[in-house]
């Protein structure tokens, strides 16, 4: 049974998947909190937590709700910084034989490019995954993904200041996510991943207040995938180079469903909180779900129930 | 870490709920013994566990470890919240049922073995981690005294007693001190856990408490009369996503730096934490 997958056919050296199970951004560490727990080695590939240039501590509490099947976060991109990524925890990952994506996200497209430009060469790094859903802090903050213009320059930007293939996660808190994906291609992605969380709010009655102490979050779970599932048959529908599927996948059957829908891999993550094992008890899933429909390959499902 | 599934061998509610106009209310508490050998063997007082709580819930519920015996039994006592979807569920599982559950985590209590005297300080559901704390020491022949407080006699611990497996074991005599504390005077003394802590510091070790932040901010300005308080190891609640240090969603800032509870914590030293800072659960 073939689960490989590439997903920077595009790309020079490419990026190739020993199967389709990834982890997403913000909702794994840094990898480096699971070898004792799990035998991280089989997935596919590890998206680490968001990083950016400089290191910073994040939104005041509270940052986490539980909505009706789903989650609201606001974490504000607490991270080490991207010269403590490569001093402390890339060389953990070159002894990986899972590949590593780096999740960045920048206030500027300069500060995109910087970020790109200190992860060169670092052995342990694998790819790119570029979070286009942060505010552009020079221009009025706006969401730089919101526009298909300003995303395809951060993409260009980033794209020249590096050698790694370079995946672009596109928010879906946009009017047409569709022109923004073609945009990003265009501009030298070589695979996209969708969905981010979708923004929202949640208040208590009791303090009359916001409950999140950022007044909104993202919101993840359940509660998103069929939005995030109709956004993935959207994209793969128009654009020609991969796409990664992610919002609410909890079981085998949830990633299947973006498979058929045209993603050729998956990102898991707000399922990973309830059961630490859901990386791997989907994997099995999708195995499972092969063996007992006689599917060889992983490509026959990819985009099956487009047409 | 051990994740697994784990039977209930007992489950009742021992508090009655609260209302409280200031903070959410609860709709009672409940003590919950899991046959549960993979945690009980890995487990120290302090620690935590995150149990999912049914197909309603998208996020696991951190609870501390209450009691942990030799069976390989651990029990956890939880408040349900008012229109609390997960420990509402909880609350609803019977002998019998089977839960799923992850730990232990987080770092526990750190009793020096040179302690001799314990003081314990546990305000409300704070006497959850405190209690596994007590057995551990009396077991070790410390000598414990436990300032147990409470909204009322209603939601006391019924039975503060230490472990059954220790009255037969020859250990005793066990010196632990149990003293009652209720903010209406229906048992014990009538005030706070913290208004008797004076009384007895200048006898103990070491320093232990489980409360409400307003608790530790009293502490804390309590500490600047009696230093060897500032030193007290203190559990908080936080809300969680991971558990594992993983999402960053339990960050709080101390001063030594940003801390996460579940995976720095969740016992902190009371001088670490800025307490005004710190926004209640």
């Amino acid at each position: 049974m073939n689960l490989a997958v590439q997903i920077a056919p595009e790309h020079k050296s490419g990026l190739l998947l020993s199967n389709p199970v990834m982890t997403a951004s913000g909702t794994f560490g840094y990898g480096t909190e699971y070898p004792h727990l799990f035998d991280i080695q089989k997935l596919g590939a590890i998206v680490c937590k968001g990083t950016t240039y400089q290191p910073r501590e994040g939104n005041p509490q509270p940052r986490l709700m539980e909505t009706a099947s789903g989650v609201l976060n606001s974490i504000g991109l607490q991270n080490i910084g991207v010269k403590a990524l490569v001093r402390e925890k890339a060389p953990i990952w070159a002894g990986w034989r899972v590949p590593v994506i780096v999740n960045i996200a920048g206030e500027t497209i300069d500060e995109y490019a910087r970020i790109a430009r200190e992860l060169n060469g670092v052995a342990g790094v694998s790819a790119i995954e570029v979070n286009i859903s942060c505010p552009n802090v020079s221009e009025g903050g706006a969401e730089f993904g919101v526009d298909p213009k300003t995303a395809a320059r951060v993409t260009a930007a980033v794209k020249a200041s590096t050698s790694l293939p370079l995946i672009v996660k596109l928010t879906p808190n946009t009017g047409d996510i569709v022109k923004v994906a073609l945009a990003v291609a265009e501009a030298g992605a070589d695979a996209v991943s969708l969905i981010n969380t979708l923004k929202g709010m949640a208040i208590d009655s009791r303090t009359r207040r916001p409950v999140i102490g950022n007044r909104t979050g993202g919101l993840s779970g359940p509660a998103i995938k069929p939005v995030a599932l109709f956004m993935v048959y959207e994209v793969a529908g128009a654009v020609t180079i991969p796409v990664i599927g992610c919002g609410g996948i909890t079981g085998g059957s949830d990633a299947v469903e973006f498979i058929m829908a045209g993603a050729s891999a998956v990102q898991i993550g707000t399922a990973s909180f309830n059961n630490p094992r859901a990386p791997f008890d989907i994997l099995r899933g999708i195995e499972r779900f092969m063996e007992n429909h006689g599917v060889n390959d992983l490509a026959e499902l990819i985009g099956a129930a487009r047409g | 870490m051990k994740q697994l599934s784990a039977r209930i061998i007992s489950h009742q509610q021992v508090f009655a709920g609260l209302e409280r106009p200031a903070a959410r209310s609860t709709s009672g508490s409940w003590l919950m013994w899991l046959k549960c050998p993979g945690i009980a063997g890995e487990a120290v007082p302090g620690q935590f566990v995150m149990v999912r709580c049914g197909a309603e819930s998208v996020l696991p519920r951190p609870f501390s470890l209450h009691r942990v015996n030799d069976n390989g039994d651990i029990a956890l006592l939880y408040a349900v919240w008012e229109g609390g979807k997960g420990t509402g569920w909880l609350s609803r599982r019977q002998a019998g049922d089977k839960i799923e559950l992850f730990g232990p985590l987080g770092n526990g209590f750190s009793v020096f073995p040179a302690s001799r005297h314990l003081l314990l300080v546990a305000g409300g559901m704070g006497i959850a981690p405190l209690r596994f704390l007590a057995d551990v020491a009396v077991r070790q022949k410390k000598a414990v005294t436990l300032l147990m407080g409470a909204l009322s006699a209603g939601h006391l611990l019924p039975d503060a007693s230490p472990p059954q497996e220790l009255l037969t074991d020859g250990i005793p005599p066990f010196n632990l001190d149990i003293i009652k504390v209720t903010e209406d005077g229906s048992a014990g003394f009538k005030g706070l856990a913290t208004d008797l802590i004076v009384n007895h510091i200048d006898r103990v070790d070491q320093v232990f408490a489980c409360g409400p932040v307003g608790m530790y901010r009293t502490m804390a300005a309590l500490s600047e009369s009696f230093p060897k308080l500032k030193s007290a190891q203190v559990s908080l609640e936080m809300r969680m996503a991971c558990g594992l240090g993983t999402c960053y969603g339990c960050t709080i800032k101390t001063k030594r730096g940003l801390a996460q509870v579940c995976r720095d914590g969740p016992v902190f030293d009371l001088q670490d934490v800025d307490w005004e800072a710190l926004r209640p659960v």
